[in-house]
């Protein structure tokens, strides 16, 4: 079983295979080293961590949601200085790949982030979180406007070499306008993506069930959401997508891969099981294996030869990450569509979707 | 906090009921065999029980106080006692001998039962949990050791019908050497009155100096914490929360800390715990001591 190569790419970063852990839900990486050997994983995204510590908001926290949870932590974090003298002397004997998130209110706060920890041994690329959405300042709400995405993106791609990964909010009309700024700057990859704004009220009281009136909605529930999400971005950009949004079964993995995502993130699914990501890792390896795939790409040419999916509009996502001639005709379609600003569907969405519809009326 | 260790001897297992049965009032007791290398929990200490969310609807694992621990051959039989009053523990309500559910622990930190001076356990309502097991630990303490420690059990609830547990805490107090207080708000059972009360009446015939370990709701514990305090009396409180993972990662667990809880973090602490403004309740607690927390802002 082990014999199949679930290695990806992201940038000049070659992760052993596509399972990452989500920012914010395996702490800096090291605390979960005594249940989960973080060498096994694909990366790890730390902690977002921010300029100065942040205490995070007050409680309550956490409400639990049908098939979900929503959470208002607010970026608590033990700040640049604790994490540069502290924890990365730690990951670096961790052996694992490390993906260290930052966060910033403004481009100049994740200049100065990147700038501290860009040379880190310890740390193999970051993720730009562009997408929490519990805070007052520095939040999704900030990081939706595509022209600061690429120029923030352009600034930090000037600091380093390494993979910097755009993590976006699903909270946009267009999350493809985002994708495509972020591309635009320089990103390597993207993270799609963030939890969903959500509430919840407590009718004993009338008030929100958090400290705050929303929160960031996550787990199985938002999975439908995500993968919708992560497909418009696979269609919108020719960096990878990382998908993220209620993977907790090794299927869950395969979806996000057949709509085009290079890589995937666990995240809520660790709070309920730590092992999670490596169970996750375990089943996703067995259904390829049971399918005959040798890798990944061979497990996608597989769907694409069954014709499966074409009819669904899930075709030209799949042949775009294919790796085949095809992927050039693709590539020349997504730059153009990288230039317009209007629509931000491709041209190619629109064809198929209109062409599944037609033959299921027929 | 007991300590300024993380704890990380907690590991995620299979267990299986051992059997469950009806407790009186509409309450549960649960008897879980949990298999190595699940550690020995301690009283105070809890456990993430999760069962399959497609069949309850309920995604997140539910954080129960442990209410008894005895070593079987691998591993232990961990009990616990609970009211279904939520989807969660309604689920948990259906299980019976042989099913399985996941469990991860044993998480947080204890009460010290150790610390010298004259144990008092208060239970308040179904905060007996924790407290049974904790009688039976001291229980069992004062038959191993040389010089066996008086322990006193306050308990105190609604009516009668609400002392849940009460014969035994009864058994586990003969055991100790020990004696049962109790009262009911309705004067239905022992003293008419509530636990602080009762303690603030029968205080002085104990043994000197008291440690206070309490469960109960929180209006409860802010009670006892502010006598305590004023009393000059330790007292560990086994505080609650709505919890997610339970280990510390997910950061959704904070407790306000007091001006002397802030004074005593320090940046060195563990990233699991929490930070100068906020305590974890998962990872530093959920037992805390009374000057730990600002009372006045817990919820």
């Amino acid at each position: 079983m082990n014999a199949i190569d679930v290695s990806i790419a992201i940038g000049e970063l070659r992760l052993a295979n596509p399972i990452m852990v989500a920012s914010g839900t395996f702490g800096y990486g090291d605390e979960y080293a005594h249940v989960v050997d973080p060498r096994t994983l694909g990366a790890v995204v730390t902690k977002t961590v921010t300029l100065k510590p942040r205490a995070g908001n007050p409680p309550t926290r956490i409400a639990e949601t049908a098939a979900g949870m929503l959470n208002s932590i607010g970026l608590e974090n033990v700040g640049l200085q604790k994490f540069r003298a502290e924890k990365v002397p730690k990951l670096a004997g961790l052996g694992a790949t490390i993906i260290a998130s930052i966060g910033g209110d403004t481009a100049s706060h994740l200049e100065r982030l990147l700038s501290a920890l860009a040379d880190e041994s310890a740390i193999a690329g970051f993720e730009v979180n562009f997408s929490c959405p519990n805070v007052a300042k520095g939040g999704a709400r900030y990081w939706t406007v595509p022209r600061r995405l690429t120029t923030t993106m352009r600034r930090l791609r000037a600091i380093t070499n390494k993979p910097l990964i755009a993590k976006l909010s699903p909270d946009v009309t267009a999350i493809s306008e985002l994708a495509r700024a972020c591309e635009a700057g320089g990103a390597d990859a993207l993270t799609a993506t963030n939890t969903f704004v959500g509430m919840a009220v407590d009718l004993s009281t009338g008030r929100s069930k958090l400290n705050r009136a929303t929160g960031g909605l996550s787990g199985p529930a938002v999975k439908p959401l995500a993968l919708a999400r992560c497909y418009e971005c696979v269609q919108a950009v020719r960096i990878p997508v990382i998908g993220s949004g209620g993977i907790v079964t090794g299927r869950d993995v395969l979806e996000f891969l057949a709509v085009g995502a290079a890589a995937v993130q666990v995240g809520t699914a660790s709070f309920l099981r730590p092992r999670a990501s490596v169970d996750i890792l375990a089943e996703m390896r067995s259904i390829l294996a049971a399918a005959g795939a040798e890798s990944i790409e061979a497990w996608r040419e597989q769907l694409i030869a069954r014709g499966a999916g074409l009819a669904h509009g899930l075709g030209p996502s799949l042949v775009q990450r294919a790796g085949t001639a095809v992927r050039s005709e693709s590539r020349a379609d997504s730059s153009n569509g990288a230039h317009a600003t209007s629509g931000g569907e491709p041209r190619e969405i629109a064809t198929s979707g209109a062409k599944a519809g037609e033959s299921e009326r027929g | 906090m007991a300590t300024a260790a993380l704890a990380t001897s907690w590991r995620q297992a299979t267990a299986s009921v051992a059997g469950q049965v009806e407790y009186g009032d509409g309450h549960w007791w649960l008897d879980l065999d949990v298999p190595a290398p699940f550690e020995q929990p301690v009283p105070g200490q809890f456990v993430q029980l999760l069962l399959d969310g497609t069949e309850t609807g309920s995604l997140l694992p539910r954080p129960m106080s442990v209410a008894g621990a005895a070593p079987i051959d691998d591993g232990w039989r961990v009990s616990f006692l609970y009211a279904p009053v939520g989807q969660g523990t309604r689920s948990l309500a259906r299980l019976r001998a042989g099913d399985r559910v996941e469990a991860l622990g044993p998480l947080g930190h204890g009460f010290p039962l150790e610390a010298p001076g004259t144990p008092v356990l208060i239970a308040g309502g179904r905060g007996v949990a924790p407290m049974l097991f904790a009688a039976d630990v001291l229980a069992r303490q004062s038959a191993a050791g040389p010089h066996p420690r008086r322990s006193q059990f306050v308990f105190g609830a609604r009516s009668a019908q609400q002392l849940v547990g009460l014969d035994d805490a009864r058994e586990r107090l003969q055991r100790a050497g020990g004696a049962l207080y109790t009262c009911t708000d309705d004067g239905s059972h022992g003293m008419h009155g509530n636990v602080l009360q009762l303690l603030a009446r029968e205080v002085a015939g104990f043994a000197s100096p008291v440690v206070i370990h309490a469960c109960g709701p929180h209006g409860m514990l802010r009670a006892i914490a502010e006598w305590a305090i004023a009393h000059d009396v330790r007292a560990h409180l086994a505080m609650e929360s709505v919890m997610a993972c339970g280990t510390g990662v997910c950061r959704g667990c904070p407790l306000p800390r007091s001006a002397s809880g802030r004074k005593a973090w320090t940046s060195a602490m563990p990233s699991l715990f929490g930070n100068a403004e906020h305590a974890m309740c998962c990872t530093e607690g959920p037992v805390f001591e009374a000057r730990e927390l600002d009372w006045e802002h817990v919820v």
